[in-house]
Order: C-alpha cells, then sequence, then structure tokens
C-alpha cells in the first residue's frame, strides 16, 4: 500500500517524462499491422491474378470465370483479420486511425476506379464498333493498355504513406516501385504491365508482410520468453 | 544544470501543451487546402471559359497557373520548417499523404498525356477526394471527410457526362472538398 503511494507521488525527470510518453507510444504502435497477415494476402493474390492473367494472354486460353473475382472472395477474409485486430487493439493511436482510414479510403478508391474505368471501357466499345462499322478498320486506341498504370499509382498511395508514418523503409520503398512500374507500364504493353503489376505487389506488399510477420514472431517469443 | 523535475500534474501539462501545439499546426494546414483551392478553380473553370465559351484551342493552357502553385507552396513550406523547430506527428503524416498525392498527380499527368485529356477528371476528382478524405482523419476535422466522400460521389457520376461537364463536376469538387473546409478550419482558429 505504502509502495503505491510511493509510485503515485514518485516525481518524473524531463528526460523520464520523455521516456515514458515514448515507450507508451511504441508499445500501442507495435500493437498494430505489424503481424503482415493482410500484407502477405493481398500481396499474394494480387501477385496471383495478374500472373494468371498473364499467363492467359501469353498461352492463349480462358478460364470460364474472371480470376480478378478472387480479388473480391479475399474481402471476406480481410473482415474477419480487421475485427479480429480490433479486438485484440488495447489502445487506439492517433495513427492508427489514420492508417485504418487511409487503406479503407484506397479500398473506395479502388472499387471507383474499377467503376470509372469500366464506363470508359463501356463507351470506347461503342465508340470502336462506329469506327469499324464507318471504316471497316480496328479503332486505334486501346484503352486497356492504360488501365494498369492507372492501378499501380493507386496501389502505391496507401503503401507509400504507411511506410513514411510508421518507418517502415520496405513499405515506403515498395509505395515508391508502385509508382516507378506506373510510369513505364505506361509504355509498355498489357502482357509486361501484367508482370509489372505482379512485382508492384510482390514488392510493396508481399515482401514487407513476410518482414513483418518474422518481427511479430519473434517479438512473441522474446514475450514468451521473458515470462517463463 | 539540474534536471527539471516534472510532478505527474506538470506532465500531463506537457502532454497538453504538446496536444495545443498540434492543433496550432492542424489550423496551419488551411493555407495549403485555400492556396490549392484556388488554383484548382481557376484552372477549371478558366479552362471551362476557355474551351467551352471563348472556344480557343489552347484551352489547357491555363493549368500553367500550377506553376505558380508549386513556387508559393515551396516557399511557404521552407518559411514554416526554419520557423518551427520540431515537427508533430500530424505534420509528419500530412507531408507523407500529401507527398504521395503530389506524385499520384504527377504520374496521372504522364498517363493521360499519353491516353489524352478527354478521361481526366473522374480520375483527378477520385484522387481529391482520397486526399481530403484522409486528410480529414488525420487532422480529425469533419468537414474534410464529408467533403472527400461527396468527391468519391462527383468521379462515380462525373464518368457519365461529356468532358465539357466534368469540368463543372471538378469544380463542384474542389470547392467543397478543399475551399469550404479551408475556410472552416480559417474560423475555427480564429473562434
Amino acid at each position: 500500500m505504502d509502495n503505491s503511494i510511493e509510485q503515485e507521488e514518485k516525481t518524473l525527470t524531463e528526460k523520464e517524462s520523455l521516456l515514458l510518453i515514448t515507450d507508451m507510444i511504441n508499445k500501442a504502435r507495435n500493437s498494430y499491422h505489424d503481424n503482415g497477415i493482410a500484407a502477405i494476402m493481398w500481396g499474394c493474390v494480387i501477385t496471383f491474378c495478374s500472373l494468371v492473367m498473364f499467363a492467359q494472354l501469353q498461352f492463349n486460353f480462358k478460364l470460364p470465370f474472371s480470376i480478378t473475382w478472387l480479388t473480391l472472395v479475399a474481402i471476406i477474409p480481410q473482415i474477419f483479420l480487421t475485427i479480429k485486430e480490433k479486438k485484440e487493439r488495447k489502445a487506439k493511436m492517433h495513427e492508427d486511425v489514420a492508417m485504418d482510414y487511409i487503406w479503407l479510403g484506397f479500398g473506395i478508391c479502388i472499387f471507383l476506379l474499377s467503376h470509372v474505368t469500366g464506363e470508359i471501357f463501356e463507351n470506347l466499345n461503342e465508340a470502336a464498333g462506329s469506327y469499324k462499322t464507318a471504316t471497316g478498320e480496328k479503332f486505334p486506341f486501346l484503352f486497356n493498355e492504360y488501365v494498369f498504370p492507372l492501378f499501380l499509382i493507386l496501389y502505391g498511395l496507401p503503401t507509400f504513406i504507411t511506410g513514411g508514418m510508421c518507418k517502415f523503409r520496405p513499405m515506403f520503398w515498395g509505395g515508391i516501385f508502385c509508382w516507378v512500374c506506373s510510369i513505364i507500364s505506361v509504355y509498355t504493353h498489357v502482357k509486361i504491365d501484367l508482370l509489372l503489376t505482379a512485382a508492384a505487389a510482390t514488392v510493396a506488399w508481399l515482401i514487407p508482410g513476410l518482414i513483418l510477420k518474422q518481427d511479430y514472431v519473434r517479438a512473441k517469443r522474446e514475450l514468451k520468453e521473458q515470462h517463463v | 544544470m539540474e534536471p527539471q523535475q516534472f510532478s505527474p500534474q506538470q506532465s500531463l501539462e506537457l502532454i497538453q501543451n504538446m496536444i495545443s501545439k498540434t492543433k496550432a499546426d492542424i489550423s496551419g494546414n488551411r493555407f495549403y487546402f485555400l492556396l490549392w483551392g484556388w488554383i484548382a478553380l481557376i484552372g477549371i473553370l478558366g479552362q471551362y471559359i476557355l474551351k467551352v465559351i471563348i472556344v480557343y484551342e489552347h484551352h489547357y493552357a491555363i493549368w500553367l497557373i500550377t506553376f505558380v502553385g508549386t513556387v508559393v507552396s515551396i516557399i511557404y513550406t521552407v518559411k514554416r520548417d526554419a520557423r518551427q523547430k520540431a515537427r508533430t506527428y500530424v505534420a509528419d503524416n500530412m507531408s507523407y499523404l500529401w507527398t504521395g498525392l503530389g506524385v499520384g498527380f504527377f504520374v496521372l499527368i504522364i498517363i493521360f498525356t499519353k491516353i489524352g485529356w478527354q478521361y481526366a477528371y473522374p480520375f483527378f476528382i477520385l484522387f481529391y477526394g482520397m486526399g481530403t478524405f484522409i486528410s480529414g482523419k488525420i487532422l480529425q476535422f469533419p468537414p474534410l471527410i464529408i467533403g472527400g466522400i461527396f468527391n468519391w460521389a462527383l468521379s462515380a457520376a462525373s464518368v457519365f457526362f461529356h468532358f465539357d461537364h466534368q469540368m463543372l463536376f471538378a469544380a463542384a469538387a474542389i470547392i467543397t472538398s478543399y475551399l469550404i473546409p479551408g475556410y472552416l478550419l480559417k474560423s475555427k482558429t480564429n473562434g
């Protein structure tokens, strides 16, 4: 009892106060986004989808369904992961809230980007039909050559911001890598665009996710050893 | 010099002080929203007038105005950073967000220079929305969040319209996501 009163009334030096604050911030920060499962999952899904789409073009075959549906299926485990994470998270830092909304905003933008590009495709298909009827020639402009660069810009954004905010270099550079791939893919054929998309998803999400997972497992093991 | 002793009360005051600094930093962001809000609005409406009303061939030349915005932004940021000794988390996070968006806009410009500008506005409105939505969460300022969501709705709808009308959608997007929140941030600071 006396001990606890003593603890309560203990004054802190400026250095100790700042150390305490920093420690609290780090404790809360390390409890978020560090198991890397979501990054690994999305890295795998996007890489896999891009490679399958590449294979379809390269080896001239067609699946009975669009492989991009897999990205919608992956939303289900993502929802479970988010709910689990929210339950486990003890204190919600300002950055955690911002991070949640960065990725929510990204999800909404991906959905909207699909809608906008889909609508443009539809308009262009009509224009291409009229052009072919009038001239008998193939429409000279292929919009699908430019769809992947647009998605790659968007992939880079939350990755770069997350990497910067969390001081996590692999994601920071992963975001920049997505933008480099985006610029290159403006000038390349769709098949190369797909390979660049696969590379971007691997560098921006899969590899950083694996690093996070490794750190998480190590930290958990150390914590267990401390308690034994 | 003896190390300063902090009671728990003083420690809390220090934290309160840091929070106040952060709040001051939040209102400091209004400069960028107002500057870029006005520049973008002049660009969009200028292009609309030149293209639709005056029917001028090089209507896109109005966008050279963004160079003025870039120079003013750089000077303001350099001066502000020299004045402020310590950077807050909010300033850091906003810096990463808008650097990312700046690069995003740059890559978008490269893409549309190649594709042609007739499809550009829905994508630009989409990115405006992302910037203001996330800024709203970082700054904990609901008008920005609402502005961001409204932009996304405008982006989704604008794709069904002709380029000339898409410019008006973009003007509405700038007013609701940059200018109105920018002025609300200003009145919040003054109040």
